[in-house]
């Protein structure tokens, strides 16, 4: 009992408050995406999204209470069940918007590509753990079994196909092995694998998959479908203006002039009707709490605490730039959801999950002092 | 615990600082890049953006392209595109929805219109996605609703290209039809490029060759006004139009055969030998693909698939009948190739044989008496056949009929083709679980066992025959073109195998199909020509088992529908075969009376007109071409 106290009392609270409110943030636009909808009778969007942040937090509870040093050591096992619920995916899922991506079980749907992308830091901060890196990096053999912890999910996820989420795990990748860090002589011949096998991987690629990348790039190319939504989501951010249209009255939203304005493209809901200031303001709030994650990797006791609230931190940093550059037709529409505003039980539940290994290293820090 | 320690004694983090940093200037540029493309949409560009949503705004226009064309070999078009009015119903420019469907209404019953049975107001979602009310409508209705646009708003005729089959029924089961896609298909991988709405090949070659036939829609995304008047264009896809496909078919050919089957349940095909390119291939009862064009009613669906006769079955490809006496040439094949027989073996036929305890009969009562090889072919003498059948191994049998393309599909470019029957001793174990009588081995050797085939097997085999043994898949596409007449796709004829018969015992049997036709007391002498020119063989398939009792053999001939079904297959000219036909007429009787003649007259058209191609025939059929079109 001691021990929980001890737990409670070193708590960290900031944490859980950035997230509570930055959650609250989602809330209210998701009210607001789903304003017009409300008439059609169906359970509100709003409503569902807070049962999933409820869900959320008692996972959060979980991830925060078993110590993250035996988490990590069952970091493979979760890393193995991760990826037989994507294999799972590929013979049984459900398929929607043309994507093989979901689990469905009762009445509930389930994302395991949504779960991997925290099982593979889990994954490879137990790898760089065991494997002590020397000072001046690792070398190109000791990259090899991390290289395909990642890149089996990778090609499952392609398939589906779900480009962003495969990217997001690329990234992941590249950002903790620029952080364990990596010897130039290494990071060259990576550098110059890449190039060679990009080509080779697009002779591979159906024609009509070939067509789908280039469109990601050029919009242009398909009028009816990116193209659009890129253009509808300009003008509904750009209509916002410095102070915003207003909560409810953003015009383009309440007109659904934009799809999916309630999962991947919800910033647009919320810059529309905040404007830039709000947008600015919400841009800070994700800052601050990168930084506060960063903090947490920094004052960890250990090699597996640093490396996971550093994955963690910047699986959130690399969600939230895609997924707003995105709708402001800076990067292509791959399809990322914007972290804790999106609609999305999958999403929110990993994310919690994650906040809850962040809550777990920053409040044990202080009962391993050495 | 103590290791535990240690290696936290060990560890500093402070040895990532360096690190930290990178990553925090990585982040910060990240999101300032951010900001200031916030910025710059919402600060400097925000008042135009602001406007632009005012009067938004952006729609999404489809601009449909036409189906490509199928067209004969000589150029007369067998699938055509005619436009069609569709009643659309774009919500967002009605202030109320359900007046308009109210007034809509009262203008139908006015005039005494059928109101559409599905009419139902649209969903709010989307204002801006428009609503099909009624499909394919009258030109009466459209007269009516131009007319009385002022008083309903939002509802628009939109023009859609449909399929028109000048051929109709003649041509039903080849060019099949096309229809709107269903949720099940749209919900597969293969039909990711399709949306709702949009037109599908549902049957026949419609469907085979959909992916060529289909083109690619285009879009323009334009803006419009508070009005809802286009103001500009912002971007455009250009419609590719689709394909056009020219097959191998001769329609007047395909309309003579259907006019020679008319009242006849069954099918023809006509087919050059040299190749194996399909001239006709005609199913008989048919149906009218036109009745599909417009989306078919549900009347109209319930009697064609309730009609016992199954006029939209393609009998050419799916049909399975007992092959009868035409597959005694396969019998007569292997027995030679085999050593088993040579062409002067003489067997005396009674009119019966016995064998083990069971007495089989030639239909020929009296008996053929002495005969050889090639008088058995030209009398379709059964005893004959079934010393041969004594002679010959049933697995060794099937091994021939398998050569000459029996037992597996041809590999027709239309779609549910059957593969027939080929039994093998093994085939019977594993389905009946008894070990093959040899009593089976002499009801095969007539064609009426377990053999099963498809017209289009059984004319195709013929063609081997007749061409000195090379077994083609048929083909009755010959080539895809674009609309502007450049060839992307040219099908070659495509051999499969030689069966393995020598050149000497074709011969032999291609005499004795001459002789069947040609010579005194021949089954097939109905088709005898002046030139001599014709082989063929009979067939009678019999519907009811191989009867005892000659009382039930009378009453099969009295009720219709256990008639035997009649067959024939033949090709011409004798030396150089360029043209094979195979009629089966289910229910129809003898071969020789029933199918011979509609075989008769296919040959005769099929010579006229070639003969009509002279100079100058093909002038003036190559200004009917020009009148119609044909090239685009």
């Amino acid at each position: 009992m001691k021990f929980d106290r001890q737990l409670l009392s070193n708590f960290d609270w900031s944490l859980l408050a950035f997230v509570l409110l930055i959650c609250f943030v989602g809330i209210l636009n998701i009210y607001s995406a789903g304003f017009s909808l409300m008439a059609s009778g169906k359970t509100a969007l709003y409503v569902k999204q807070l049962q999933w942040i409820a869900v959320g937090l008692i996972f959060m509870m979980v991830s925060f209470s078993i110590d993250y040093r035996i988490i990590n050591r069952y970091a493979y096992f979760i890393y193995s069940i991760s990826l037989f619920l994507l294999v799972l995916v590929f013979v049984y899922g459900y398929t929607a918007h043309g994507s093989q991506r979901w689990i469905v079980w009762g009445g509930f749907s389930f994302q395991p590509s949504e779960l991997m992308k925290l099982t593979i830091i889990l994954a490879l901060a137990r790898y760089f753990d065991n494997h002590k890196i020397k000072k001046e990096g690792c070398q190109l053999k000791e990259l090899v079994a991390p290289f395909f912890i990642v890149f089996v999910p990778f090609l499952f996820i392609l398939k589906q196909p779900d480009l962003g989420t495969a990217l997001i795990l690329l990234l992941i990748f590249v950002s903790i092995v620029f952080f364990v860090g990596i010897q130039w002589k290494s990071l060259l011949l990576a550098i110059a694998g890449t190039i060679i096998m990009v080509p080779l991987a697009w002779h591979f690629l159906k024609d009509y998959q070939k067509e789908r990348i280039l469109t990601l790039f050029d919009p242009e190319k398909d009028p009816l479908g990116a193209g659009y939504h890129i253009l509808q989501s300009i003008i509904a951010v750009g209509s916002g203006g410095v102070l915003g249209k207003g909560f409810l009255k953003g015009t383009q939203t309440q007109l659904k002039f934009l799809p999916v304005q309630q999962t991947d493209f919800v910033f647009s809901v919320f810059a529309e009707e905040w404007g830039f200031l709000g947008g600015v303001l919400l841009i800070i709030g994700f800052l601050a709490l990168i930084l506060w994650g960063l903090k947490i990797s920094l004052h960890s006791r250990d090699l597996v605490g640093t490396i996971i609230s550093f994955g963690v931190t910047m699986l959130i940093f690399w969600e939230v730039f895609i997924n707003i550059g995105m709708v402001l037709g800076i990067l292509p529409v791959v399809g990322i959801p914007l972290p804790f505003l999106s609609y999305g039980g999958s999403s929110i539940i990993v994310l919690m999950l994650g906040m809850g290994l962040l809550m777990n290293i920053s409040t044990r820090r202080f009962l391993l002092k050495p | 615990m103590a290791e535990t320690k240690r290696q936290l004694n060990e560890y500093d983090s402070t040895q990532f600082e360096q690190r930290f940093k990178i990553a925090i200037v990585v982040i910060l540029i990240g999101l300032y890049i951010l900001v200031f493309r916030m910025w710059h949409l919402q600060v400097i560009r925000g008042p135009e953006l602001a406007q632009r949503s005012e009067n938004n705004s952006i729609r999404l226009r489809k601009i449909n392209v036409s189906r490509g064309l199928i067209i004969d070999r000589n150029g007369i078009i067998i699938a055509d595109n005619q436009p069609s009015f569709d009643l659309m119903f774009l919500p967002h420019r009605a202030k109320d929805s359900r007046f308009v469907f109210e007034q809509f209404k009262k203008l139908y019953i006015n005039r005494k219109l059928a109101i559409p049975s599905n009419l139902s107001l649209p969903a709010e979602s989307n204002p801006f996605i428009p609503v099909r009310i009624e499909k394919n409508i009258s030109r009466e209705k459209l007269a009516v609703v131009e007319t009385n646009a002022l008083d309903l708003p939002g509802v628009v005729v939109q023009v859609v290209p449909v399929r028109k089959y000048p051929g109709g029924e003649t041509i039903a089961h080849l060019v099949g039809y096309t229809g709107e896609i269903s949720r099940e298909e749209l919900k597969r991988e293969q039909f990711r490029n399709y949306s709702e709405g949009d037109s599908i090949g549902k049957f026949g070659l419609e469907k085979y060759l959909d992916a060529d036939l289909r083109g690619k829609d285009g879009a323009e995304q334009i803006e419009v006004n508070a009005l809802g008047k286009e103001v500009r264009v912002l971007g455009r896809i250009e419609p590719i139009a689709g394909h056009n496909v020219v097959l191998t078919i001769d329609f007047r050919l395909q309309q003579i055969a259907a006019k020679a089957l008319e009242g006849k349940t069954g099918s023809v095909i006509a087919m050059d030998p040299r190749d194996g390119s399909v001239l006709a291939l005609v199913s008989a009862p048919s149906f009218d693909p036109n009745l599909f064009n417009g989306g078919i009613s549900y009347e109209q669906w319930d009697k064609l698939s309730a009609d016992p006769l199954h006029p939209m079955e393609n009998r050419a490809v799916t049909g399975q009948f007992p092959p009868g006496s035409t597959y005694k040439m396969i019998v007569a094949a292997a027995a030679l190739q085999e050593g088993l027989i040579r062409e002067d073996t003489k067997f005396f036929c009674p009119g019966f044989i016995n064998v083990g305890n069971r007495t089989f009969r030639c239909w020929q009562k009296h008996g053929h008496g002495m005969v050889n090889l090639h008088r058995a072919i030209v009398e379709s003498c059964d005893v004959y056949f079934y010393n041969l059948g004594r002679l010959l191994d049933v697995d060794k049998l099937a091994y021939y009929a398998r050569h000459f393309g029996f037992g597996i599909p041809t590999g027709i470019d239309l779609s549910r083709e059957k593969a027939g029957i080929v039994p093998t001793k093994q085939w019977k174990l594993n389905k009946f679980g008894e070990p093959w009588q040899l009593g089976e081995t002499m009801s095969i050797v007539i064609g009426q066992g377990f053999d099963l085939v498809t017209p289009i097997q059984l004319l195709n085999a013929y063609s081997a025959l007749a061409n000195g043994g090379t077994l083609y898949r048929p083909r009755i596409v010959d080539r895809i073109e674009t609309s502007d007449g450049r060839v992307i796709k040219k099908f070659m004829p495509q051999p499969r195998w030689r069966i393995p018969i020598s050149a000497a015992n074709m011969e032999i049997l291609k005499y004795g199909l001459w002789g069947a036709v040609n010579e005194r007391g021949g089954t097939g002498y109905a088709l005898k020509r002046k030139e001599a020119d014709v082989c063929g063989k009979t067939g009678t398939a019999q519907v009811v088992g191989l009867p005892e009792d000659e009382k039930l053999r009378r009453a099969r001939y009295v009720s219709g529908h256990l008639k035997d079904h009649a067959l024939f297959v033949c090709f011409a000219p004798y030396n150089k075969p360029e043209i094979a036909v195979v009629v089966i007429a289910e229910h129809a009787g003898h071969g020789g009376a029933a199918a011979a003649p509609v075989a008769r007259k296919i040959i005769d058209a099929y010579f006229e007109l070639k003969n009509m191609r002279t100079p100058q025939d093909l002038v003036a059929l190559g200004k009917k071409q020009d009148t119609t079109e044909v090239f685009r």
